[in-house]
């Protein structure tokens, strides 16, 4: 048995041997390429591009098409990967991990989170690059993208020029309103919610009042450090401090209220573990949401339910990380040819023809002109149909059949209509206090949802998740964050 | 090295078969040991690749393990991994064996297959499918139970806000998941036995009672005691489905539905340092080894046929 086992572990020797002859070989051989690569400083380059979305059918066939055009502009080709929604974030950090090679990388606070990952080493910092090779990008994009998106003062990525600021509105399904006359003009803060809500409550016993799912946020004027940590700083602040929001009067107020909803049951019962409110909305069966919004959304939001959807301000108009960091496309920090991928983002975001052909596919096939700037779907294009929000400027797109003229006026009024939060373009490094956050974030997904909703009752819960999250440590991260902070502002001068 | 290659040869046949086995393990279990090193590194991408960025991190000592035992959530979230894997075993074991007696006492074969059937399935759903079968029973006003609590006047149920009753429900759906596949195994072993033993022990007089606890359980102990000791490694692992999936991720169930893997995931989703989840990983795998190098200690000193090694 002893002898056997010894020569089992011969085996497994010479099998480790074999195998790192192996991978020694396999690496030898990528080093000859790229040396050979690199004289040929003509021969046209291929840039690997990896975005979110479902694959769709068509996407080789496209890229065929635009790898055509760029290599008469750029003397490049163009490969896109696409990686599904849910799949995104996981996927992509292993790719970085590995080592996969990439040059394009589409990344988003909500996608593969941008200013970690740039903190990490994932993307290659761009400030030469720009300089260089970026003139377009710095004349067409609203320069608040660009400082909005620094991380610790230099640009890791290009953000797509599309609406800038966040503004919430309350949305209303319209059939309700009409029917019951009801008279939205008045409703602005959560509490003048309430006639409308009751009303409903009252005549529609089955629909849902006030619908929302488990990451419902009430807006009060505060700007959040981290999205959903509990550190933020007021709006109109003056001295920049940082505070639990928890301890915050509004958001005490705003949980009373939203308690006081769920009790009289405007509010579903099950709405702190409800992943989507996809369900009503497809459905029709709802009342009154809360939602972010851009210039026409409500021709948007109509069109893609198939009824008539109204919406009324229930927020100022705020420019802050989130809303900047929305869809970035950064090059990978182990692209072979960065020089080569910016000219092509740069060309991405200023050449029309490109970038239409990027979204909506091959004309003729996949859509059909009109006029000089709207166009229409051709049935084909289902098996090319893109998030234009992922893909660079939403400004150079050609517009729908149905939108106005003055879609793209529209954003650009919207954009600059918008107000900058005092911390925007801070970002927060939790690498010091990593410890911390793990346990903080353990009681934000405890307590966060069951009191954002209003399922439990703030009186005695908010002291309970206060508590806790002093004992994860919230407020070591807080006086982290509050030097940083205050770093940043000296560095800024704000 | 003769000596060896003689031994090679000899054993050339024994050696091939283990082969396809040897090779899974060195890629799949021994290669990335190596891997172990992040946990005390803290993770940064290097453009060069993976192996470069293992060199180039910083070393951070033990902090990537600090977060498992800060604050009051490190006592919950071991006691709940440990009681309900200790749970999970216990019970488990006692209804898998039941129910594959049961079925080898079964005399019309086909109906055996049928129920086995019926309980193996269980096993190859997805937790997420398994979630939204609780849900559909437990949904507050829509669910199946709260429906028939309400034809007898009973007042309708929060499930998923209220904690108390989720050990129970933890554990009943582990249970009819897993069942059918443990319980096949002891059936397969069961089938293995001998039949001449009850044949004598029917000429003897012994009744099926009798059979069963003196010829069928006594057989079945080393692959019990196997499988047990199996489980006990994995004790601190939880399946992380069965406790993230089944309560719909409710915050107000965490104090029974949290454990170490659920606790990793969402303090790290976040910020994704992969230097504290592989640091999670290891003390779980080295508090599981040293459990089960115990577990088979004993069961050595008890029984040497029995243990694992």
């Amino acid at each position: 048995m002893i002898k056997s086992r010894r020569s089992f572990s011969f085996v497994l020797a010479m099998l480790m041997a074999f195998v790192l002859v192996l991978s020694a070989c396999g690496g030898s051989k990528n080093n000859a390429e790229g040396n050979s690569n690199e004289p040929a400083v003509e021969a046209p380059v291929n840039l690997i591009w990896y975005t979110i979305g479902t694959p769709q059918q068509d996407v080789d066939k496209v890229m065929e098409a635009v790898s055509k055009y760029t290599l008469e502009k750029i003397n490049a080709t163009i490969t896109m990967k696409m990686v599904d929604w849910g799949d995104y974030p996981q996927k992509l950090q292993v790719n970085v991990a590995s080592g996969e090679p990439m040059d394009i990388i589409f990344t988003a606070s909500g996608g593969f989170d941008y200013v970690q990952n740039a903190r990490k080493g994932a993307f290659m910092e761009m400030d030469d690059l720009l300089e260089k090779y970026g003139k377009g990008i710095k004349d067409t994009i609203d320069p608040a993208f660009l400082e909005g998106s620094k991380v610790d003062g230099h640009n890791y990525g290009i953000p797509a020029n599309k609406e800038l600021p966040q503004e919430n509105v309350w949305r209303f399904n319209k059939n309700f309103v009409d029917k019951y006359n009801l008279d939205i003009s008045s409703v602005r803060s959560l509490e003048s919610l309430e006639p409308l809500l009751k009303t409903i409550k009252e005549k529609e016993p089955n629909v849902t009042a006030f619908g929302m799912d488990k990451n419902f946020l009430p807006n009060i004027p505060y700007d959040y450090v981290i999205q959903n940590l509990p550190m933020a700083v007021k709006l109109d602040t003056t001295d920049y401090k940082i505070v639990n929001i928890l301890e915050t009067p509004e958001m005490k107020q705003a949980l009373t209220t939203m308690h006081k909803y769920y009790e009289a049951g405007y509010i579903a019962p099950e709405a702190a573990t409800t992943g989507s409110t996809n369900d009503l909305t497809t459905s029709g069966n709802w009342f009154a949401d809360m939602a972010q919004t851009q210039p026409l959304a409500d021709n948007l939001w109509s069109a893609s339910y198939g009824y008539p959807v109204v919406s009324t301000p229930a927020s100022n108009s705020i420019i802050n990380n989130n809303s900047v960091q929305g869809s970035i496309m950064a090059i990978s920090a182990n692209s072979e040819h960065p020089e080569k991928a910016m000219e092509f983002l740069n060309l991405l975001n200023t050449d029309p023809v490109l970038r239409n052909m990027v979204d909506s596919g091959i004309e003729g096939e996949h859509y059909k002109k009109i006029d000089d700037t709207h166009m229409e779907n051709l049935p084909a294009s289902k098996s090319y149909d893109m998030p234009s929000y992922s893909l660079g400027n939403n400004m150079l797109l050609y517009l729908n059949p149905n939108d106005q003229s003055d879609k793209w006026e529209q954003f650009k009024k919207f954009n600059a209509e918008g107000v900058d939060s005092p911390i925007l373009s801070f970002n927060f490094d939790g690498t010091k206090v990593a410890t911390e956050m793990a346990a903080v974030q353990n009681v934000k997904e405890q307590f966060w949802a069951s009191l954002m909703t209003g399922t439990v009752d703030p009186d005695e819960y908010l002291p309970k998740a206060i508590e806790k999250f002093k004992e994860a440590g919230l407020d070591k991260v807080i006086a982290e964050a509050q030097t940083q902070l205050d770093a940043w502002r000296t560095a800024n001068n704000k | 090295m003769a000596a060896l290659f003689k031994n090679l040869v000899r054993n050339k046949v024994m050696l091939f078969m283990v082969l396809p086995g040897a090779i899974w393990f060195f890629f799949f279990s021994y290669l990335p040991l190596i891997g172990t090193v992040v946990a005390f590194k803290q993770y940064r991408f290097n453009r060069e690749g993976f192996w470069a960025s293992i060199v180039t991190s910083k070393w951070v000592g033990w902090d990537n393990f600090k977060f498992l035992f800060n604050g009051s959530d490190a006592y919950i979230i071991t006691r709940n991994t440990l009681l309900y894997n200790i749970a999970f075993i216990v019970v488990g074991l006692v209804l898998s064996v039941a129910m594959a007696v049961l079925l080898s006492e079964l005399v019309g074969k086909t109906l055996a297959k049928i129920y086995q059937t019926g309980m193996f399935l269980p096993y190859f759903l997805s937790w997420v499918i398994v979630g939204y079968f609780a849900f559909s029973f437990l949904s507050m006003d829509r669910g199946m139970v709260n429906q028939i609590l309400g034809w007898f006047g009973v007042e309708r149920v929060q499930w998923y806000s209220d904690p108390k009753y989720w050990p129970y429900i933890l554990i009943f759906v582990n249970l009819w998941k897993a069942i059918g596949y443990n319980s096949v195994i002891y059936l397969a072993s069961i089938l293995g036995i001998d039949r001449s033993l009850y044949e004598a022990a029917m000429i003897d007089g012994a009744s099926k009672r009798q059979q069963i606890f003196n010829i069928t359980l006594p057989l079945l102990s080393p692959i019990i005691i196997i499988m047990t000791l199996l489980a006990v490694g994995r004790i601190f692992y939880a399946d992380f489905g069965l406790f993230y999936q089944v309560p719909r991720d409710s915050g107000t169930l965490y104090s029974v539905t949290n454990v170490i893997d659920t606790y990793v995931y969402r303090g790290l989703k976040t910020t994704g340092e992969i230097g504290m989840s592989t640091a999670a990983g290891l003390y779980q795998s080295v508090v599981g080894f040293i459990l089960v190098m115990i577990s088979n200690f004993i069961v050595r000193r008890m029984d040497k046929d029995s243990a694992l090694f």
